[in-house]
């Protein structure tokens, strides 16, 4: 007869904001039901409100883990991306999110966990085992990250450089990883704003990639991230050369 | 709901019209009060460690909490009993999920905090006969309800961690908000209340006098023979003198075998409630089931002596005395079979 594997909440020894800014965070019944209301309520409000067009949604992959990459002018850009996710993934979609924006006070931190399920990144010496923890996690709880590598939101809504931490939580690993586009965001809720004008967004996914063969050191993770970027780019180049012919078959 | 029913949920009026709430409440207000001059003259006269201390200070003001938590809604009315009980069966399933994992089976949970609603709602409706069936009912939804993920790996794990959660947690806890349905039910809680606090005061004060075997030291290192002995001595004489000189005078109860029984049911009891926490905790390796309170460790670190006697507590007062809430109106939202 085999044992009982009796498994304790990896965060059962935290309590209040503790647990919530915690990487290994586990979601109860309670997290769950609140995620489960307010998915219900935001996805058909972000269709309504933003109407997104979506390309590429065959590429997403239909087993977790895997990761979501994306360019980042907007609080929306995760709900966006978190929303082309199934509901009954709620408790495993993780969006990365900076500590000092989103745990540093207790509402808020309270709402990033429970409401949005999102995981702190600290900045600055904290941030390698941060990552660390969240390559363990990823790869043994079969978690989905979406993961905005410029590491802030663009003031201007063009691209930063892509941070070599995303190489570090994928090089050596199958896990794929998705390259998106989010078009508009910035004009719909660039950062300064409270609320999101109702504008269409755009959403290109590109083919996963795969960094097995990158090597886990630091050269490794400057290619991986400078390749993500590519595809990234890639992405947005198509989805405004195929807009502009859009327009250009509109016109009369 | 009739005025006896009114009264019964939310009346305060007469609170403290029995004896032994009176003196409980007395009792423990006074305690609360004289024990920050104990710690105080206790650093003055011996050498107590700054952790020691600290820690002291941490138990005492998480006394002063679950004090207000107990005392203040049994004084209210029954409403705010049975609000407070469901409450309880929550967090300490809560606690006991996290620890044990089960929490991860997220429809077991939702299963468990139906069959605690539904044990509630038949302790507010007076429906006893749906009270005693909850067991059966919920762990009939516990079990099926996982059955449509077709993943018949762990069933039988997930099952008995959520049937032993419900049980303990949910049905046992919810005889707390069944005793409501007595008038007395005031006086009534708070003698089990103190008893086994007193009895948990009484093991930790003998076992340090008279130190000596350890009672079970895989499952709970820190007990003795001579604090489990002590205290079912000591809980059992404050028990027969409380309950033969206030609690029970002149009723079918006031009779030594009686009472005998009672106080060391109540110590015999407590203790394994104790102990049946502590295995549940030394099985999975961890020292505290949660961190609620600081000082005493989780809800159920402070609450796990109730898990056992208060069902034997209910049933053999029924026995002795006749039905706990016997005569009261009964399904009052339900509503009788029509005659």
């Amino acid at each position: 007869m085999n044992d009982w594997i009796l498994d304790p909440a990896h965060d059962h020894d935290l309590l209040g904001i503790e647990r919530h800014r915690s990487i290994v965070r586990e979601s109860g019944l309670v997290s769950s039901t609140l995620r489960f209301i307010m998915w219900s309520i935001l996805r058909p409000a972000l269709k309504i409100w933003h109407r997104p067009r979506i390309t590429g949604r065959e590429h997403l992959p239909k087993s977790r883990p895997f990761i979501l990459v994306s360019n980042h002018t907007s609080h929306l850009d995760g709900i966006l991306l978190a929303s082309l996710l199934p509901t009954s993934w709620r408790d495993h979609v993780f969006p990365i999110a900076a500590f000092d924006t989103f745990f540093e006070k207790r509402p808020a931190a309270a709402f990033a966990a429970r409401f949005l399920n999102a995981l702190a990144m600290r900045r600055g010496g904290a941030v390698n085992h941060d990552l660390d923890e969240m390559r363990k996690r990823l790869n043994h709880e079969r978690e989905v990250f979406i993961v905005f590598p410029e590491g802030t939101r663009s003031r201007t809504g063009e691209m930063l450089a892509f941070r070599s931490g995303i190489g570090r939580l994928v090089a050596r690993t199958t896990v794929p990883v998705v390259p998106c586009y989010l078009e508009g965001c910035f004009r719909a809720w660039p950062p300064g704003r409270h609320f999101s004008k109702p504008l269409s967004i755009g959403i290109s996914i590109g083919p996963p990639m795969n960094f097995e063969d990158c090597s886990d050191d630091r050269a490794g993770w400057d290619s991986i991230a400078k390749r993500l970027k590519a595809a990234v780019e890639n992405l947005a180049g198509r989805r405004q050369a195929s807009s502009l012919s859009g327009a250009a078959d509109q016109l009369p | 709901m009739n005025a006896s029913t009114a009264e019964r949920f939310f009346g305060y009026d007469h609170a403290f019209a029995h004896p032994v709430t009176r003196g409980i409440v007395i009792f423990l207000a006074s305690a609360l009060v004289l024990t920050p001059m104990i710690f105080m003259g206790l650093r003055r006269t011996i050498q107590i460690a700054e952790a020691t201390y600290a820690e002291l200070w941490a138990r005492w003001r998480s006394w002063i909490w679950i004090s207000m938590a107990l005392i203040v809604p049994i004084l209210l009315g029954a409403a705010w009993v049975i609000a407070g009980v469901f409450m309880l069966s929550l967090l300490c399933y809560r606690e006991y999920a996290r620890a044990t994992g089960i929490f991860r089976e997220k429809m077991i949970s939702f299963s468990v905090v139906i069959g605690i609603g539904l044990i509630s709602f038949a302790v507010i409706d007076n429906y006893s006969r749906l009270f005693f069936a909850a067991p059966v009912l919920g762990i009939g939804l516990i079990a099926i309800v996982t059955i449509p993920q077709d993943c018949p790996k762990g069933f039988n794990q997930r099952v008995a961690l959520g049937v032993l959660g419900y049980l303990f947690f949910g049905f046992s806890f919810g005889y707390l908000g069944l005793m409501t349905t007595d008038p007395l039910y005031r006086p009534l809680m708070l003698f089990l209340f103190l008893g086994v606090e007193l009895n948990d005061i009484f093991a930790f004060c003998s076992g340090r006098f008279f130190g000596g075997r350890k009672l079970f030291p895989h499952t709970s290192p820190g007990k003795t023979v001579s604090g489990a002995v002590g205290a079912v001595v000591l809980t059992t004489g404050m028990i027969v003198i409380v309950g033969h000189f206030f609690m029970f005078t002149n009723t079918p109860m006031d009779r030594w075998p009686m009472l005998l029984i009672l106080g060391t049911g109540i110590s015999v009891f407590g203790q394994f409630g104790d102990l049946l926490l502590s295995s549940i905790k030394r099985d999975i390796g961890i020292k505290d089931l949660g961190h609620m309170l600081p000082g005493h460790g989780g809800l159920l670190d402070r609450f796990d002596s109730l898990v056992i006697i208060t069902p034997l507590y209910y049933h053999f007062l029924s026995l002795v005395l006749g039905p706990l809430g016997h005569g009261q109106a009964e399904r009052i939202i339900t509503g009788g079979p029509m005659l």
